[in-house]
């Protein structure tokens, strides 16, 4: 990163690590993931909070990294992607490789967090509950068709 | 067959590279970063048309933390890019042609001071009105946006006697004029990546693109220098569908690498994608078609005008194939197709999974259904009436493989449960309508192109066979396809395989990943290596273990004797691997099967599809959803269960877009839509509540030329299935794409007023 002269200390805790940033108070969350800490499994697509691509959790709740600001995360816990699976893969992630729901798999990480959010929310989440959670993360390869038999592979395993 | 998990059985594989997408773990080549990097900006005209009158660097320079800023006079080659014809200029001179023109290039520190420093570039323009109608363009006043005039490129079929003649012998004409709408790519990962300097004057990029060799040989002309000095690492790849195949970044982050000799890397912007990059040829198509009493077609003619914007890039090909097209799997007997592709101040118009054969399909299929109603028949009786047989010329009288397609799609499309008559309960709010199509679709580049691929296979020296081609993986799933191929031709297990794709510097050259041409030439090169490679590996073995090559067999691991029955493993490929002085390798150069009529762009291999639609119209809104997709494919036998499935769904998705919300409308040569906010493309909300897919795999006995590539086909005849469906509903025939709401609304309000 470039002008750090207005930069600020922030303390945050990102996949269950404090850590501290000197970063200005305006800059991104979606660009200290990928530019400071080269978490780069958080990716960047529309920037206006449209397609999810960099869709993280903050403090519980589904977020686009692309909206927030450094000054927003002061004290926050961040789970990205990369905590999905640390020890062994998530069920949601075996289930996203069984039912091909992925192909460039550019949406993937974005996508997974989003459900991975529901599933945390709702034990069960009914077929409307899954298609509005969803529905602000954007796929252009698979058509959801894939996604939505992920999904049900999900739920086959869980009965 | 249905094509899902089930009926796949084993066949259902998870993608070998799939683990790295599903934990974020993967790096495309947007994700890299270099030890003093620096990030790069391009600056982009501001009006569609104008003359440059100067451009000040000066204060740009001067900023701290910029390293360079670079103009048309720092293109060492030529100042040109463009598969076929590089007219587009790499940074513009005297002229800017559309709102994507380059102009200038800066590296700095940051991105943030880089974009500051494009801002402070001071260009002066003498703006001039902008061509945004190709008719426009034609008009004999019109400016001459390109030396040769606007006419970018023509093409003409004609079969038969006059058509005009043919028309006066005709029972039942119609005639209808569709229109059909500049759909972008939105593939999720926007243009990006990396180039390195290296001290002897190489350069290593890092860049997305469907054929990594035809960047190297256009930044060679750009930067000047041999095209072996360049490194051109291609894959991953964050979706293209087409829209990758032509530069993007390359030429900027190599100048300004070679420039400032540090990393320079750009990843674009949503705003910026849009704005530079290539889109789906909006198309004016004017179609006649007539018939006899008896329903015979025998007149058809066809009037195209392709707006390909103010580049080349692919257009001359797209329109080939559309006009190809224009009869697709119908005998017709007197025909006259006309295709203009004209130049204008629009964004630039160019190669788009589908490639033409989408915009011709809506305009035929509904001349289909619109002679049937004037004749009082059912569409599907007039189909059979007029549909090819087995043996008949290709749909510009060229000599192709015989096929089945045409009539298997057919009889199986009218099998979908969404056709059959039935009465649906809805809310009281809406109405339901059905509807079908079919479509032919040609696979490799066509006649007269170079259409060349090539693969290597070899035992390593760490013990896996591994396979290598000039393919990209944008997704599609070539890397598991691969997979596939290998274990089922050579019967050793995924773990033995090593494959290499995306690098110039390691892979053979096998032409582009793109027209559906990547799957059937993986499967023609391992087919062709698998003998050869074979017969060093058993000979060595045999020599080694002292058994009879005869009893040896290739299998999971390894070598495997075979005797009384009993199978027993001898040899790791490692160990043999290291019994060699010479590691084996050979390699195959073979080239996509090509019609031997001398019609440009013809082609041989075709595939087949039929789509049925059931949509819901609500008559409060006009808002039109699609509830069910049925889709029949005829390609060969499936490679990859998954990966076949993956496509044909993921290519509906991307026609139902078409056919009801995309458009990257423009006014006055701008574009109205910056971002994904405007331009809307399907949400898991959008698709149909159920979809299915059936292949039929079965090909005419001797059609050796095996499984044809599914990346287009999914696409194209879905758009003229919904307005079928629509018109079933409404009595309404929609000619303009995407749907408008307000056009619906008009059509149900008026059903509401009248009940």
């Amino acid at each position: 990163m470039g002008n750090k002269t207005a930069a600020h200390t922030i303390h945050v805790k990102i996949n269950g690590a404090a850590t501290t940033l000197n970063v200005p108070p305006t800059y991104r969350l979606v660009d200290i993931l990928r530019n400071e800490l080269n978490l780069t499994g958080t990716k960047i697509s529309c920037e206006v909070g449209r397609c999810g691509a960099c869709s993280v959790i903050m403090n519980g709740k589904l977020v686009n990294s692309c909206l927030i600001m450094a000054y927003q995360i002061d004290g926050a816990d961040i789970q990205t992607i990369e905590s999905v699976s640390s020890d062994a893969l998530h069920p949601i992630q075996e289930a996203f490789l069984e039912g091909g729901a992925l192909q460039c798999g550019y949406c993937t990480p974005g996508m997974i967090m989003a459900l991975k959010t529901l599933v945390e929310e709702k034990n069960k989440p009914s077929k409307e509950e899954v298609l509005k959670a969803l529905s602000g993360n954007l796929c252009r390869c698979t058509g959801y068709e894939g996604i939505l038999r992920a999904i049900d592979l999900l739920e086959e395993k869980e009965e | 067959m249905v094509l899902d998990q089930r009926s796949a059985g084993d066949r259902w594989k998870k993608r070998r590279d799939g683990i790295g997408k599903v934990t974020g773990e993967l790096k495309y080549l947007t994700d890299m970063s270099f030890p003093n990097m620096l990030y790069g900006t391009v600056l982009r005209s501001e009006h569609p048309f104008a003359k440059i009158l100067s451009i000040d660097t000066e204060e740009a320079e001067k900023l701290p933390g910029v390293e360079t800023v670079i103009t048309h006079k720092d293109v060492p080659g030529l100042n040109g890019f463009g598969i076929v014809i590089p007219d587009q200029p790499v940074l513009c001179e005297d002229v800017v042609r559309y709102v994507g023109d380059a102009i200038a290039a800066v590296a700095a520190s940051s991105k943030e001071i880089a974009e500051h420093a494009a801002s402070l570039i001071k260009v002066e323009y003498a703006p001039m009105a902008p061509i945004t109608d190709p008719e426009d363009a034609l008009l004999e006043d019109a400016v001459k946006l390109h030396e040769a005039g606007n006419i970018l490129h023509e093409a003409h079929f004609k079969k038969g006697e006059d058509v005009e003649q043919a028309f006066s012998k005709c029972d039942y004409i119609v005639e209808d004029t569709y229109y059909t709408p500049r759909q972008m790519h939105a593939y999720m990962e926007t243009e990006g990546g990396v180039a390195l300097p290296e001290a002897d004057g190489s350069i290593t990029l890092y860049a997305p693109t469907q054929h990594g060799f035809k960047d190297q040989m256009q930044l060679a002309r750009i930067l000047n220098i041999k095209a072996e000095k360049i490194r051109v690492v291609s894959s991953p790849i964050g979706g293209s569908f087409g829209g990758k195949d032509e530069l993007n970044i390359q030429p900027y982050v190599s100048l300004l690498a070679v420039k400032t000799g540090r990393p320079v890397k750009i990843h674009q912007s949503r705003r910026t994608s849009i704005k530079a990059g290539i889109k789906r040829h909006p198309m004016k198509i004017t179609m006649k078609t007539g018939a006899d009493k008896n329903g015979k077609i025998i007149a058809h003619q066809v009037k195209i005008i392709a707006d390909t914007g103010s580049y080349a890039t692919l257009g001359p090909a797209v329109l080939d194939f559309s006009v190809e097209h224009s009869t697709g799997p119908y005998r017709m007997e007197h025909v006259c197709v006309d295709g203009y592709s004209i130049f204008t101040n629009n964004g630039v118009s160019g190669e788009f999974r589908g490639f033409g054969g989408n915009q011709i399909t809506v305009a035929l299929e509904l001349q289909i259904e619109k002679l049937a109603e004037k004749m009082k028949i059912s569409a599907t009786e007039l189909r059979w009436k007029n549909l090819r047989s087995t043996n008949d010329p290709g749909p510009v009288d060229q000599v192709i493989v015989p096929t089945t397609g045409a009539s298997d799609v057919l009889s199986k499309i009218l099998e979908s449960p969404i056709l059959q008559p039935k009465a649906r309960q809805t809310d009281d709010w809406k109405i339901i309508g059905t509807g079908y199509s079919i479509t032919m679709h040609g696979g490799g580049l066509g006649f007269g192109r170079s259409d060349p691929s090539g693969a290597r296979l070899s035992l390593n020296k760490q013990g896996k066979l591994e396979i290598s081609f000039g393919f990209e993986e944008c997704g599609q799933g070539l890397i598991p396809s691969i997979e596939m191929i290998m274990t089922e031709q050579l019967h050793c297990a995924p773990e033995d395989i090593d494959i290499v794709i995306g690098d110039t510097a390691k892979v053979p050259h096998s032409g582009s990943s793109t027209a559906s041409r990547a799957t059937n030439m993986v499967w023609q090169g391992i087919r062709r290596l698998k003998d050869p490679l074979t017969e060093k590996v058993l000979s060595q073995a045999a020599a080694v273990t002292n058994i009879p090559k005869d009893m040896l067999k290739m299998g999971s691991g390894g070598i495997w004797c075979e005797n009384h029955g009993g199978r027993e493993f001898v040899l790791s490929f490692k160990e043999l691997a290291a019994s060699f002085d010479e590691l084996p390798v050979v390699s195959a150069e073979y080239h996509f099967p090509t019609t031997p009529n001398a019609i440009d762009g013809g082609h041989f291999l075709y595939t087949f599809a039929g789509v049925a639609a059931e949509v819901e119209i609500d008559l409060l809104t006009g808002r039109v959803a699609v509830t069910k997709l049925d889709h029949v494919i005829s390609a060969g036998p499936v490679v990859n269960p998954m990966g076949y499935l993956g496509q044909i769904e993921g290519g509906a998705s991307m026609g139902l877009g078409f056919a009801l919300f995309e458009d990257a409308a423009m006014k006055n040569g701008r574009y109205m839509t910056e971002n994904l906010d405007t331009y809307l493309i399907p949400t898991i909300a959008d698709i149909p509540k159920e979809t299915k897919v059936t292949a039929i795999e079965q090909l005419v006995e001797g059609d050796n030329y095996g499984p044809r590539g599914v990346g287009e086909i999914g696409t194209v005849a879905v758009a003229p299935a919904i307005v079928t469906a629509i018109h079933q509903a409404t009595g309404h025939w929609i000619n303009k794409l995407p749907i408008s709401t307000e056009e619906m609304l008009d059509i149900v309000s008026k059903r509401l007023f009248q009940a």
